[in-house]
């Protein structure tokens, strides 16, 4: 506390006067001085009378007051909100688990169906592999029989969207979807009959039924023959390494 | 307001988040009288300072998290809120804000403010100039806490401006500190402090007049 500190005049009386009875204030750590000053002070003494009066008017109004408090109707009221927020905050929280549950179950059947897919597809896929491999490099010029494994219905017209499946997994080989041949007098045969691949000349195409007008008559082409039990040749298709010989 | 309070208020606060309804009931059991006695301070009205009480602890139902220990303490926080809810309601009826400009426009609003208020002297800063002066020559601990008196300086209160009507209310009424009031109202603890220091000024400048006009009947009586 240093020499300015401790002086009192009448400007700093006024500052302090009404936190004489404060605690922690500046008024209350120099009550001493202004009580001091406002009995050697004609223009001081009446302010510290009125705020003594005022403190004591105010501790009597605090106090007149002090027991009052709101009717318990209004806490019974808070505490049925507080249980009513308290359940519906229960039950948001049990469906946000149950939400969570249920995101997680799925996840975990997505993961599961999806290495279900991966190991029961994994074995499939070699076969395909492999028949791409004998399908690229057949025996030339001999008849060679392909196990057939995709069934066929005896509408051509399922048996070709068959192929057209058959031939699209493939990657090496391109082949054509099994085409009636105009003789084909045994419907059964697309069903069970067996599928030769061979290879021949474009121009014995012509002896199938197939229009070779536009075509190259010489060079030879690879394809596929169903024949019936009795050897008689059913529907045709043409396979072929490149994309030129895709079509007709 | 003491650390060990505080924590106290921090320990109920996170059990009643928990949903511990007797946490509830005892920051409810703590804390509801000096809130509804603000509001009845602020409003002079017992049914809104009830509306009020219940809303400031709706509040905290609702969202116990709003509360920073950080901040300060809770005490002062639902003193915040509580004023928030006044300062609503005003809005929504004018007819109920009281006076909140200057002083010298007191006399005119005095009329508005209520039943509970009229009578009041409803004047501002008049007399000296600084406010100040005695209102209570030779009185005694009596004298004051006659209903009478007791009555004129709650009409006197709640005549004084909303700013410094809310300083008096918890400085004075409810015994909070310049940090505590400045921490509920948000504001600097010098714009607290001098904000009492002119409504102690105005109070004792109503209260003087008050007293002479009571004095003036009982004499023509």
């Amino acid at each position: 506390m240093n020499d300015e500190v401790k002086f009192m005049d009448c400007v700093r009386f006024e500052k302090i006067v009404h936190d004489l009875e404060r605690p922690g204030t500046e008024g209350f750590a120099f009550r001493e001085d202004a009580l001091a000053h406002a009995e050697s002070c004609s223009h001081c003494a009446p302010l510290m009378t009125g705020a003594e009066s005022l403190d004591a008017a105010l501790r009597a109004l605090a106090a007149s007051n002090r027991e009052q408090q709101a009717p318990p109707r209004v806490g019974t009221a808070l505490i049925e909100k507080f249980r009513r927020q308290r359940a519906a905050s229960s039950r948001r929280r049990v469906q946000r688990q149950i939400v969570a549950l249920s995101a997680a179950a799925a996840i975990l059947l997505a993961l599961g169906f999806s290495l279900y897919r991966r190991t029961t597809s994994g074995p499939g896929v070699a076969p395909v592999t492999n028949v791409t491999e004998k399908i690229s490099a057949p025996p030339v010029a001999s008849p060679t029989v392909v196990p057939e494994a995709s069934p066929v219905t005896a509408a051509a017209e399922s048996l070709q969207q068959n192929q057209i499946l058959a031939s699209q997994s493939e990657d090496s080989a391109y082949a054509t979807t099994f085409v009636p041949l105009p003789y084909a007098d045994d419907p059964s045969a697309l069903d069970d009959g067996a599928v030769v691949r061979v290879e021949m000349p474009r121009a014995a195409l012509a002896s199938f039924g197939l229009p070779v007008a536009a075509m190259e008559s010489d060079g030879t082409v690879r394809a596929d023959l169903i024949v019936s039990a009795d050897g008689t040749p059913q529907a045709i298709r043409l396979v072929s390494q490149d994309n030129s010989s895709r079509s007709f | 307001m003491t650390q060990t309070t505080d924590l106290a208020d921090a320990l109920l606060l996170r059990r009643m988040a928990r949903g511990d309804e007797d946490a509830f009931a005892e920051v409810y059991r703590q804390k509801h009288p000096a809130i509804y006695r603000f509001a009845l301070h602020m409003t002079g009205n017992p049914a809104m300072a009830e509306d009020v009480t219940q809303e400031v602890f709706m509040a905290l139902i609702r969202d116990p998290k709003r509360f920073d220990p950080a901040r300060g303490t809770l005490g002062g926080f639902l003193f915040g809120v509580a004023r928030n809810h006044l300062r609503k309601r005003w809005e929504q009826d004018r007819r109920l804000v009281a006076f909140d400009g200057d002083p010298d426009d007191l006399r005119e609003n005095a009329s508005v403010v209520g039943s509970f208020q009229r009578g009041a002297s409803g004047n501002g800063a008049h007399g000296n100039g600084n406010g100040h002066g005695s209102f209570a020559t030779a009185t005694s601990w009596d004298e004051f806490t006659s209903v009478e008196t007791i009555g004129r300086v709650r009409r006197a209160v709640a005549t004084l401006p909303e700013n410094y009507r809310v300083v008096v209310v918890l400085c004075e009424l409810e015994e909070l500190s310049y940090e505590e009031a400045a921490s509920a109202l948000r504001c600097p603890v010098g714009t607290v402090r001098s904000r009492l220091h002119r409504a102690r000024a105005m109070l004792v400048e109503k209260l003087r007049e008050a007293h002479s006009v009571g004095r003036a009947s009982a004499v023509s009586e």
